[in-house]
């Protein structure tokens, strides 16, 4: 297994990756996500040793938020600080939610995320995608499709559907949206 | 869902990051509240008579509040973001109150000895922060709503900034409507109800801010 390198060189390898994403490449972008998801996964599952079903659950939620809000990182800030700050937020969020207020005393300092093993594996997730497109309106689910899995261009997938370019754009970003609040209620 | 295929999901057709997320939600939210609060003031309270611009007072009630909006706003827009940096907007503000405190200071210091407590406390020091706090609820909504659609992850200091905005653009509505002309009545009963409308939006911060 390939040791996890130290913190800084993390956010060395992610920065230029996130910049080129920022501006709109979409396969940094692809790449600055896998990253940020495995720094995620370790840094959720040190804090969720009792709930380790909902580690990878959180990771997508994260995932999703950080997608929802790339436009609210700044760029004088690291990367991996803006994303776990995030994370942070979602596991409180969760922790409230179920009503667990003694957990917020865990050790919630990011410094040492290096020093620990990546928890490179996928874990196992309750919630399925096909279940959860179910549960948006329709334009917003035959816009996330069209784009986001079927991976047509926003004027092809205007073409095939009749919806201006203009609307296809709006339902895909409320259609991620929804999304994400399913994910947040789901249990 | 696999993580890889969320990760594709959001990736594919992305394109690039919006801009200026913070300004385009914030904006059309304090100008609604702004505009709000003046039509509170001039249609139920009433305008000031227009002599009374002759005096420094009310543009010096305008400049305060309009500071103190500025500088609430920059900081409302930078806690909207995880990992906010603060310092910059923290001074502004820092600035605006000392400037208005040594300015109140100042008119005290200059009246006669027996006529400060009724410079200071004027014919209105009652009425005056429940008028700014009243004023400022359309302002408060408005910011709540567009931190809501941000990322802010301290709620109670995005909710503290949120609040002190509507309290400023409260107050700036409310020299619209207010006689008084003494700096140092300004200093404390405008301060005290932009500092109320800032706990209310500090209270409300960690309910309302949950995303």
């Amino acid at each position: 297994m390939k040791p996890e390198p130290p913190a800084d060189d993390f956010e060395a390898v992610l920065q230029p990756l996130w910049a080129r994403a920022q501006s709109g490449d979409e396969g940094a972008y692809r790449e600055a996500l896998r990253r940020i998801a495995d720094r995620l996964r370790s840094f959720l599952r040190r804090r969720m040793q009792s709930l380790p079903d909902d580690v990878e659950d959180l990771v997508q939620e994260t995932l999703l938020a950080i997608h929802l809000q790339r436009g609210t990182h700044d760029p004088e800030v690291p990367v991996s600080r803006w994303a776990l700050a995030i994370a942070r937020h979602k596991l409180i969020d969760l922790w409230r939610r179920r009503g667990r207020r003694e957990a917020l005393h865990d050790p919630l300092d990011e410094l040492a995320e290096g020093d620990h093993p990546a928890v490179m594996e996928e874990l196992p997730v309750r919630r399925d995608l096909e279940t959860l497109l179910a549960g948006l309106p329709q334009a917003q689910r035959q816009a996330i499709v069209l784009i986001k899995l079927e991976g047509l261009s926003v004027a092809e997938a205007s073409q095939r559907s009749g919806v201006s370019v203009a609307a296809l754009k709006v339902q895909v970003h409320r259609g991620l949206k929804r999304l994400a609040e399913l994910v947040r209620k789901a249990p | 869902m696999k993580t890889n295929d969320l990760i594709d999901l959001l990736a594919t057709g992305a394109g690039p990051a919006p801009r200026g997320v913070a300004a385009r939600r914030l904006a059309p939210a304090a100008a609604l509240g702004a505009l709000a609060s003046a039509a509170g003031a001039l249609g139920v309270l009433g305008p000031i008579p227009m002599e009374l611009f002759v005096d420094p007072g009310p543009w010096l009630k305008l400049a305060y509040a309009g500071g103190l909006a500025v500088g609430a706003a920059w900081l409302a827009a930078r806690l909207g973001r995880p990992v906010a940096r603060i310092d910059g907007p923290v001074r502004l503000l820092l600035l605006a109150v000392a400037l208005m405190a040594l300015l109140g200071a100042l008119a005290l210091l200059a009246a006669p000895p027996g006529g400060r407590l009724a410079a200071l406390l004027g014919h209105s020091w009652q009425r005056c922060p429940f008028n700014v706090l009243a004023l400022s609820l359309p302002a408060l909504a408005g910011a709540l709503w567009a931190l809501r659609g941000l990322a802010p992850t301290q709620p109670r200091a995005a909710g503290l900034a949120a609040g002190l905005l509507a309290g400023a653009l409260g107050a700036l509505g409310y020299a619209l409507s207010c006689t008084e002309l003494s700096p140092a009545f300004i200093a404390v009963w405008y301060s005290l109800g932009i500092g109320l409308a800032g706990a209310l939006g500090c209270a409300m911060g960690p309910l309302i801010l949950r995303w």
